[in-house]
């Protein structure tokens, strides 16, 4: 099936075609509820879906649990949430009368922490970069590649940029070397442009410098390129790829413009392979394509950047930033145009090669299928196109897509629960948006309503 | 009149909005000094007693004009009473179109004052296009709370009793502001007083005239009557002058404790020939906590504090002094506030990259450095700034610890770039810590924990709680703002009690029975 859009016959109608690898991957896709543990966590996620101040009181718990001193004062904060819901399911009341006592709250902070561990090891793989290797390998064999991303607290003094160019490093390091001894798996690490290195990493700016600052990009922007200099160096040195994240509208001058720069410098024309976010939610994301694919028109640099397209992850945040200061919103605030976007910028990317490479990051069947489409539609060759999903939320889409042939990369977070808390939240408001594509999914929405065109 | 609406701040994140602020530096430089008149009615005169400088480069004069004399306080006062009975006489909804006016005027501006603060008083862009913002805000606000006031409140009527509640301005308003909102807080000010029909004498800080200027330019502007907003540019002489005037009715003053004081008592003295008693509003002091909690997400807290307490150097009155952190996390904490203390930007207030602009004044310096000297010998510095430029009046950002309870380095306002920290055993230690000090401005609260903010918000006796933010940057309507204790007098502004400040009462009860017939 990989093989058939190269010879793909005259060009064919893109949403025909779009249904068609819909289908094949939907149908690739488990049924629900086969598991009895996803069953349990697609019950919670359902309540919290449902009811906004339960939900308020579940990320409230999720967020506050590293910080908690024992199990005591763990299951007095959850009481505390509860207390603030009006309508509260049976277990949950069962909960509240718990607390009552100091056994019962030790029975309950113990079910809490439980829960929230099990639910952080659905998103996290590992601790430290070691301790997640088996399971990017097993990821590796079943046909899945891996960008790392180290989690950690919020960068405020110059020790803790330190520190996470360190983990950095070691965990380039750890990638390169623990990688090379992987079978081989021809799709994951070759294109028509050339190999595709095993290592990869994401790197967050905010986490490289504390002087990141909206109204003065250049401060954050030359403190970053400190410590990010040494990093490329060494993924160049030994062949690993590293991948900028994209955050918050706040740092998108100074994260663009401190890579854009960075990989001009001549030490780097020849490598490291490297790669930044387009985030399709953003009102200015088209002009920010023109602005990638000027530069990568103009650069002198050999290895293609890679443009991970993602819808972006910090809606709520923006949106709320804007309201507060008056100002317009950087987010589409209708779904569909974000979703429209999304596939405007899909085309126009997967039409720029070879200049650039081209990462479809979704968890929405429509847009990948669209992306599939699209690049054979064109005349692309599958192997020219990469698709990625996160841990934890993509799981099934990444075994239906690797199935299909199709080079998929998962992003894996690695950290403690203490640094991985903001990173969890975030996952389960998107988890548990009602416009979210795996909530459709899960509610049984009919696969044509899944795949029709944003409306 | 639209739903009162916050004037939004500059999206300074976007390169264009930076470049227009940099425009408007550059146009507003070859006017300077900007002159500063005596304005009583018409003008009267401006010889250069008095001048502003720009404390990053002190030997640049921004404003120069005169120095109110006793003669120019009293044509003042007597201008403000002539003008009186004309301006309020006019209906509430005639006064506010005049203020929205002047907000437009200000509006139009706006980039021009932001400069005008960033040169004359080292305010940050940020900071200085927000307190232009907050000026827009009150003028527009106070105008439509006028209205709202007029029609007074509702009252019991039986038959043929007709009552009737209004509030009626109280006549000359004496209003003595501060530089370091050197729009905003007597925007603040004298459009409550105007709004609500009274005339207004402005005294400014002498360290701001040009902005002050500035405001009454565009309340001029708006259609304010000359006599009815008068300038005293001076010192603090002219302001206690004002303040013992009989002709005065009601003192708005937002400043130092000391001032504050003296002023309540001046303005007790009731002479023979002064038929009221005056009223104060009084916006003084603050010495204001922030309570981390052992379940603080400190990646919150940290930057939030180090805001709190280091922008604009420190110089607000809600700024933070003091962190009170659970001994859980105060390890943790005392470790990522230092280093973010390490790195903040000390510079001009011109470069977007500042953060700790220079303080006001050289004695401003002297006494702040003063501090860091008892805080050296009573307890440690934990962090400093190593460097900072030469110049201007720089003082470099601190954060101390250990200091011994009764020191006054935890009991007295400082107003400048040092934050102290404590450890406290439980919220309730911290709370008794809180709520010992004589101030009670604002104070901040670090929990995830809603019953600790529950029991917090009910035992801070602070005028503004600010739970898990930062504790600076009111915003009108949004959070009223003033404090209790010796902070203040405990009326808001930007809040829906702030007019009934400057009216007084009327209350009038009509018999409506004429020979058994109810006339109504």
């Amino acid at each position: 099936m990989a093989e058939r859009s190269a010879t793909a016959a005259p060009r064919a109608d893109p949403e025909a075609e779009l249904l068609r690898v819909g289908r094949a991957l939907h149908e690739a896709l488990p049924r629900p509820s086969r598991n009895p543990i996803e069953a349990v966590d697609r019950r919670a996620m359902e309540l919290a879906a449902q009811d906004d101040r339960l939900r308020a009181a579940l990320f409230r718990l999720v967020d506050v649990t590293p910080a908690c001193r024992s199990l005591d004062d763990l299951a007095a904060h959850l009481a505390s949430y509860l207390g603030e819901v009006e309508r509260r399911p049976p277990p949950l009341e069962t909960a509240l009368r718990l607390s009552g006592s100091r056994a019962g709250r030790a029975a309950l902070g113990a079910a809490a922490a439980a829960a929230v561990r099990h639910m952080a090891h659905r998103f996290i793989v590992g601790e430290t970069p070691r301790g997640a290797m088996p399971t990017l390998r097993s990821l590796w064999v079943a046909g899945a590649a891996a960008s790392v991303d180290l989690l950690g607290e919020a960068t405020v003094t110059e020790a803790e940029a330190d520190r996470y160019a360190e983990r950095c490093a070691d965990a380039l390091d750890t990638l390169v070397e623990q990688s090379g001894r992987w079978p081989s798996r021809p799709v994951l690490e070759r294109d028509s442009l050339g190999s595709l290195p095993r290592a990869n990493l994401s790197v967050k700016v905010s986490a490289l410098t504390p002087l990141l600052r909206p109204d003065a990009p250049e401060l954050g922007r030359a403190d970053a390129a400190r410590r990010l200099r040494p990093l490329l160096r060494r993924a160049r040195d030994a062949g690993a790829h590293v991948h900028i994240d994209m955050e918050a509208v706040d740092s998108l001058e100074a994260t663009l413009s401190l890579v854009l720069e960075l990989l001009d410098e001549e030490e780097f024309a020849e490598g490291p392979s490297a790669g930044l976010v387009l985030q399709a939610y953003l009102r200015e994301s088209p002009r920010r394509l023109d602005q990638i694919l000027e530069w990568a028109a103009s650069s002198r640099r050999r290895p293609p950047l890679v443009v991970r397209l993602v819808k972006g992850a910090y809606w709520d945040h923006e949106v709320v930033e804007a309201r507060q200061h008056g100002w317009p919103s950087p987010v589409f605030e209708v779904k569909a145009e974000s979703d429209r976007n999304f596939e405007d910028l899909t085309r126009r990317l997967l039409d720029a090669r070879p200049l650039l490479r081209v990462a479809i990051a979704s968890h929405n069947l429509r847009s990948l299928s669209h992306a599939i489409a699209w690049n054979r539609v064109a005349g692309g060759r599958d192997e020219d196109l990469e698709l990625q999903v996160l841990r934890g939320l993509g799981d099934h889409l990444m075994r239906a897509l690797a199935a299909h042939g199709m080079r998929v990369r998962v992003y894996c977070p690695v950290g403690d629960l203490v640094a991985g808390m903001a990173y969890l939240v975030r996952r389960l408001l998107e988890n548990t948006s009602n416009e979210s594509f795996l909530y459709e999914q899960a509610r049984g929405v009919p696969l044509e309503e899944l795949l029709a065109p944003p409306g | 009149m639209r739903p009162f609406a916050n004037e939004p701040t500059l999206e300074l994140r976007r390169a264009p909005v930076r470049e227009a602020l940099l425009a408007a530096r550059r146009e507003l430089e070859p006017r300077l000094p900007l002159r500063v008149p005596v304005l009583v009615g018409e003008e009267r005169g401006a010889d250069s007693g008095l001048e502003s400088t720009d404390p990053g480069a002190p030997s640049r004069v921004v404003a120069a004009g005169g120095v109110a004399s006793a003669a120019d306080v009293d044509a003042a006062v007597r201008a403000a009473a002539e003008a009186f009975p004309r301006w309020s006489g006019r209906s509430a909804a005639q006064r506010a179109e005049v203020l929205v006016r002047a907000a437009a005027w200000l509006r139009e501006r706006r980039l021009e004052a932001a400069a005008l603060e960033v040169r004359e008083c080292a305010k940050p862009w940020p900071e200085a296009d927000a307190d232009v913002c907050e000026a827009i805000d009150f003028l527009e606000y106070h105008a439509r709370q006028a209205v709202e006031l007029e029609r007074g409140p509702q009252l019991l009527q039986v038959p043929g009793e007709r009552n009737m509640m209004r509030y009626a301005p109280r006549g000359v308003v004496a209003a003595i502001s501060p530089w370091n909102f050197p729009i905003a807080i007597p925007a603040g000010m004298v459009s409550a007083a105007l709004a609500a029909g009274n005339s207004v004498v402005l005294k400014p800080a002498e360290q701001s005239p040009g902005c002050a200027l500035l405001l009454v330019t565009a309340l001029r502007a708006g259609g304010v009557p000359p006599g009815a907003i008068s300038l005293l540019p001076g010192y603090g002489e002219a302001g206690a002058a004002l303040v013992r005037h009989p002709g005065v009715h009601v003192i708005a003053f937002t400043g130092s404790s000391t001032v504050g004081l003296e002023l309540v008592r001046a303005a007790a003295e009731t002479p023979a020939d002064q038929p009221h008693v005056k009223r104060v509003v009084s916006e003084m002091g603050g010495k204001n906590c922030v309570i981390v909690d052992s379940d603080a997400d400190l990646d919150d807290a940290v930057p939030g504090i180090v805001q709190s307490a280091f922008v604009y150097a420190g110089q607000k009155c809600s700024a933070a002094a003091r962190v009170l952190a659970h001994e859980a996390v105060a390890d943790a904490l005392i470790e990522r506030l230092a280093g973010a203390v390490r790195v903040l930007q000390v510079g001009r207030a011109e470069s977007f990259a500042t953060e700790v602009p220079p303080v006001i004044e050289r004695e401003a310096q002297e006494r702040i450095e003063g501090y860091a000297r008892t805080a050296r010998e009573e307890g440690e510095v934990i962090a400093e700034v190593g460097e900072v430029p030469e110049g201007g009046w720089f003082v470099p950002p601190r954060l101390v610890a250990s200091l011994p309870p009764g020191s006054r380095v935890l009991r007295e306002e400082i107003f400048g770039p040092l934050l102290a920290v404590e450890r406290c055993a439980s919220i309730d230690a911290a709370l008794d810590a809180m709520t010992e000090s004589p101030f009670a401005l604002t104070g901040g609260l670090f929990s995830r924990n809603p019953a600790t903010v529950a029991k917090v918000a009910r035992r801070a006796p602070v005028g503004n709680l600010y739970v898990n933010r930062h504790i600076t940057g009111a915003m009108v309507g949004r959070q009223p703002f003033g404090g209790n204790r010796r902070s203040g007098t405990g009326s808001k502004a930007g809040g829906p009690d702030y007019l009934l400040q400057f009216v007084e009462p009327r209350v009038v009860t009509e018999n409506t029975m004429r020979h058994g017939l109810v006339v109504e």
